[in-house]
């Protein structure tokens, strides 16, 4: 016992003498610190009451070479774009702003250390139009019979904020846009993805800009219904009015089936006939719902919008060239 | 632990490649001597840093695009294990590896339209019989 805390006595003086000395690998110490419980427990008081501390950007933490992630950028995307076009690109106004009011605080001459930072407005209001005029092109192409709402709908939702910002958060955009606040605004982030865009039509072409598009934001089109985009308040108002353009006699609505119709839970299934022809039937829990769901099926197969539809064609750039090319030779 | 206790999710396809972000440790010495450099020309979309450490374990941090960080130890590994990881880390997507519910998923469920109770059911509402007394 005595002989143990003699040793516990020989330890402590040990580590006095090393809080002493100065030299690094003498002050490690290696036993069970006292201190770290305290420590422990006041930091988790701290976080309790401070909440989380702020999202740091991903160039403020360790590992980041900007050059080289830009590379891999352009690389990963197989995409050949000019190193410094896609640079100005992620150069937001609201980052070269800040960065000048921070150089004129730390009072570092504006005549000798000039911010040579070009923005992305340009790059940026280029690739926009670029974009819609692009999807709009697709759009009227793939379906040849959608009216002009419909088709300034679907470009507007490919084009809202929500889709753009989130094909730019997995693509990796956001680590490396210069903005001045972080985390990222969703304005800056859609203004940096349409200067990449931009980019990359002043770098390799609008052919290649239009299959960067079709690759990253009409995939998001996907298993989307063409009424979540569009909103319709009259469908049946709408279906006359196709079928008048295109001299079909007028819907009539019939109720093929009913099944409830004293529960809770009713369900009528009413038919769209034009002449004879059954143009759509659409279920619904009261007989106008069924009517008006019945006027927007047949309004999808009008459109070729249906969900039985033939897919859209994805297929890489190489073989859409080759069936250019036999098309071409055929002719 | 049960499926029902740890998370799950669904299928999802991946419609952008991963960003990997390595740094190999001093014990994977002759990987960083020899593997590394090859690795990272047939990776062009991957920036590959290598940084020492003092006093910890050999590591490698694979960084995704959709924000996922995946971590792995590299200790007491051959120069081809360390390959092997890291092959393994590019051919991941950064989708979390837990339960997956279902091994398919679709976008298109029904060409032909989804079977429901009346699909095929010959119309018992509004029939149009023929009139049985006709004029002979």
């Amino acid at each position: 016992m005595a002989a143990g805390m003699l040793n516990r006595g020989v330890l402590t003086f040990r580590l006095q003498c090393q809080l002493v000395s100065r030299s690094p690998s003498l002050t490690q110490v290696r036993e069970k610190k006292r201190w770290m419980r305290a420590y422990t427990y006041i930091m988790a008081k701290k976080l309790q009451l401070e909440g989380p501390p702020p999202p740091k950007p991903r160039w403020q933490q360790p590992n980041w070479d900007y050059h080289s992630e830009v590379q891999a950028f352009s690389s990963r995307l197989h995409e050949n774009f000019s190193l410094e076009l896609l640079k100005t690109a992620f150069v937001n106004p609201c980052y070269v702003q800040a960065e000048q009011e921070r150089r004129k605080q730390l009072d570092v001459d504006s005549e000798t250390t000039a911010l040579v930072l070009k923005d992305n407005l340009q790059l940026s209001k280029k690739g926009e139009g670029l974009t819609k005029s692009i999807l709009t092109d697709w759009c009227r192409a793939s379906f040849p019979s959608l009216p002009h709402e419909g088709v300034e709908c679907i470009v507007g939702h490919l084009s809202s904020l929500s889709v753009v910002t989130y094909v730019a958060r997995n693509l990796g955009i956001e680590d490396l846009t210069m903005s001045a606040e972080f985390p990222v605004p969703d304005e800056v982030l859609n203004s940096t993805f349409m200067a990449v865009i931009g980019a990359l039509e002043e770098s390799s072409g609008a052919e290649r800009a239009a299959f960067f598009l079709r690759d990253f934001l009409l995939t998001q089109l996907m298993g989307k219904d063409l009424f979540d985009m569009w909103t319709v308040v009259n469908p049946m108002g709408l279906l006359v009015e196709e079928l008048t353009k295109r001299n079909i006699p007028l819907p009539e609505p019939r109720l093929i089936r009913s099944a409830g119709a004293s529960t809770v839970l009713p369900l009528y299934f009413v038919g769209l006939y034009s002449g004879t022809k059954l143009l759509a039937q659409g279920p619904g829990e009261t007989l106008v719902g069924a009517e008006e769901e019945a006027a927007r099926v047949a309004l999808r197969k009008l459109y070729g919008f249906a969900e039985n539809r033939r897919p859209f064609d994805f297929s890489p750039q190489q073989q859409h060239q080759r069936t250019l090319l036999q098309s071409v030779s055929s002719n | 632990m049960t499926s029902r206790g740890t998370p799950s999710r669904f299928l999802k396809s991946v419609l952008q490649n991963g960003v990997g972000r390595y740094f190999p440790q001093k014990f994977s010495r002759d990987f960083i001597e020899e593997g590394v450099v090859d690795f990272a020309k047939k990776n062009p979309g991957t920036v590959v840093y290598v940084s020492p450490q003092l006093c910890s374990i050999p590591k490698v941090v694979a960084e995704y695009l959709n924000g996922n960080t995946k971590e792995e130890l590299l200790s007491n590994k051959t120069s081809q294990q360390v390959l092997e990881v890291l092959t393994k880390l590019t051919d991941q997507s950064g989708q979390d590896i837990i339960r997956i519910r279902k091994p398919y998923h679709t976008d298109s469920p029904s060409i032909q339209g989804q079977w429901h109770p009346f699909t095929h059911r010959p119309p018992s509402v509004g029939l149009i019989r023929p009139q049985n007394h006709r004029v002979e």
